[in-house]
């Protein structure tokens, strides 16, 4: 039987959490989530705190039991086959934690082993992540003593330790420096490229997603709210193009009540005002600023970015 | 770089050596936690050489003779070498929890006999150096004969006594793994339960009748009889070790059984990713 093209497949999947003996709360995390990943893609998936993406993560990881609905990871069922795929993947967390006496070294030595690793195989396999995640200088330090980023370079080290054709990521630069986190990003990106290892990440940051990953889902309440590329969530979202002006006086009355003219935000020195389509909308805008007597200093037009997109599902 | 199918070999002699690799993970994590925890120094000396010291001392206060000082002696060994023993295997879920990080294992393809034959194993090391203290400090102060009974009595009393262990161990991660922090102290109440109702320095006899009902599915009151019978004790039971073993045989096969059920359970209620944040 030729292998599936899709790497993660997952339909109507729903969760829910309870709580307290007496008085019973319960919680909706996912409420139907479905999704396909193929192979060897970044699959993103966004959404504000308690929008259910570690959840769904956690299911597809085969840590968490769905109430209902199916997933597969490579053709296997993550609730009856849960053994035979964790060989296959992985998953780091970004506030992944280990023993906190245990050294570098050694948090690989013991998750190796559980992979079945052996001998020298281990040892080398070791060895290579502790050089690729520049963890060779820190060998003597134990967990609890070394910073946050190398504490999340040894979780994604940890991660890569059986080199799982399906990783997930759950918020992988969550609190890192700006430069930790860049060099994180290359590394997942250069995953995909040399090993076609199937990736899907969690996180807040647009850019990230924007940056990473080939195809992103929305997620809100538990439910998937819009899927495809960067590019395509934001034709679908239809939130508009931005004028972005730069204006003497800065800011002048009635350019909100122009026609076509959906929001306006001033940025600084700038003033972005979202139209509903930037070739019909520009021309009016400028004839009526010049028709004013206002002074254009900058004129730029730029689709709107991931963010703004989230901010839009988000509502 | 290493190749996927390098790490992942799917041939028969690999299996088994990717086995023997899980079994020995836990191990391998004890062993270090050991050697690096003063903690560990206590447990393993302080604690035990404190007990035999105490009741040593009492024997000779109440001027027993000296088949009744084995007679409570080997109650007190019993208690620290199970007590040292399950404290390893209650370790495989315990340094998870403390240090937050359950799910990893679980992400791994583990299964519940690596997890517990491994610091099981590290468990019974630890004991029987427990053990040998013990009888040093015994033989020395007290002139208590820990070899009296043989060795091939000796040496089924103290497996009878890691096997006690390793099932208390599997019932303790289990009470973690559906109670969660709140169980912890189970690992070392449990211990002390069992040997009381086990006859720790007692004959079960002297329990109340119902209680001796219970006593009769405890595996430990067969071994201390079995151990007693050999410094001259008359044994309450016909055949004292293989009743014992048989018990211990069906509480290890249960206990399995529950620590399966309490992951699975906790995968179900998401108490597994709790004991990770």
């Amino acid at each position: 039987m030729p292998a599936s093209p899709l790497a993660v497949e997952a339909r109507d999947l729903a969760k829910t959490f309870r709580s307290g003996w007496l008085r019973r709360r319960e919680t909706a995390a996912l409420r139907g989530a479905s999704l396909q990943v193929p192979r060897g893609a970044i699959y993103g998936l966004l959404g504000p705190n308690g929008a259910g993406k570690t959840t769904l993560l956690s299911i597809l990881a085969t840590l968490l039991l769905p109430d209902s609905g199916s997933a597969t990871i490579l053709g296997h069922d993550v609730v009856r086959e849960a053994f035979a795929i964790r060989r296959r993947l992985n998953m780091a967390s970004g506030n992944a934690s280990f023993v906190w006496s245990l050294r570098p070294a050694e948090v690989l030595a013991f998750y190796g082993r559980l992979y079945g690793l052996h001998g020298r195989v281990l040892k080398r396999r070791v060895s290579e992540l502790l050089e690729r995640f520049e963890l060779v200088p820190h060998l003597k330090t134990e967990y609890n003593e070394l910073s946050t980023g190398l504490k999340q370079r040894l979780a994604l080290a940890k991660a890569l330790l059986n080199d799982p054709e399906v990783l997930f990521l759950d918020e992988p630069t969550l609190g890192l420096d700006p430069d930790v986190s860049v060099r994180i990003r290359a590394q997942i990106a250069e995953l995909r490229r040399e090993r076609n290892t199937t990736i899907i990440l969690t996180t807040h940051y647009m850019r990230e997603a924007e940056e990473l990953c080939d195809r992103i889902a929305f997620i809100k309440g538990g439910r998937i709210l819009a899927e495809g590329s960067a590019d395509e969530l934001k034709r679908q979202i239809r939130i508009g193009d931005v004028i972005s002006l730069r204006l003497d006086p800065a800011v002048p009355a009635g350019l909100a009540d122009l026609p076509g003219v959906l929001a306006m935000q001033t940025r600084g020195d700038r003033i972005d005002c979202t139209v509903d389509a930037s070739d019909k909308r520009l021309p009016d805008v400028l004839k009526w600023l010049c028709d004013q007597g206002v002074l254009v200093r900058d004129c730029q037009v730029r689709e709107p970015d991931l963010e703004e997109v989230f901010v839009e599902l988000s509502r | 770089m290493s190749s996927r199918a390098e790490l992942l070999p799917p041939g028969a002699g690999e299996a088994w050596a990717a086995e023997w690799a899980r079994l020995t993970a836990f191990a391998y994590r004890n062993l270090i936690m050991a050697r690096r925890n003063v903690f560990f120094v206590f447990e393993l000396t302080f604690w035990p050489g404190v007990a035999m010291l105490s009741h040593g001392l009492l024997t000779r206060f109440l001027d027993l003779t000296p088949q009744m000082t084995a007679f409570i002696l080997v109650g007190t060994v019993a208690l620290s070498a199970v007590q040292v023993c399950q404290l390893d295997v209650a370790y495989a879920v315990l340094f998870d929890i403390w240090s937050k990080s359950m799910k990893h294992q679980f992400l791994t393809p583990v299964r519940i006999h690596h997890l517990a034959v491994g610091s099981w194993l590290v468990g019974v090391g630890r004991g029987v150096i427990v053990w040998a203290l013990m009888a040093l400090i015994g033989g020395r102060a007290f002139g208590f004969d820990f070899l009296g009974p043989g060795p091939l009595r000796v040496g089924l009393f103290l497996l009878g006594c890691f096997l006690t262990a390793l099932v208390i161990g599997l019932l303790v991660c289990a009470l973690v793994l559906l109670f969660g922090t709140r169980a912890e102290t189970s690992a070392w109440a449990a211990v002390n339960f069992f040997v009381m109702l086990g006859g720790i320095y007692y004959p079960v006899s002297v329990l109340p009748g119902w209680v001796q009902v219970i006593s009769a599915g405890i595996p430990l009151t067969y071994f201390l009889d079995g151990i007693r019978a050999g410094y001259g004790f008359p044994s309450q039971f016909a055949y004292p070790f293989a009743t014992g073993f048989a018990l211990t045989l069906l509480y290890a096969v249960l206990a399995h059984w529950a620590l399966a059920a309490a992951v699975t359970r906790s995968r179900r209620t998401g108490l597994l990713l709790k004991l990770s944040e």
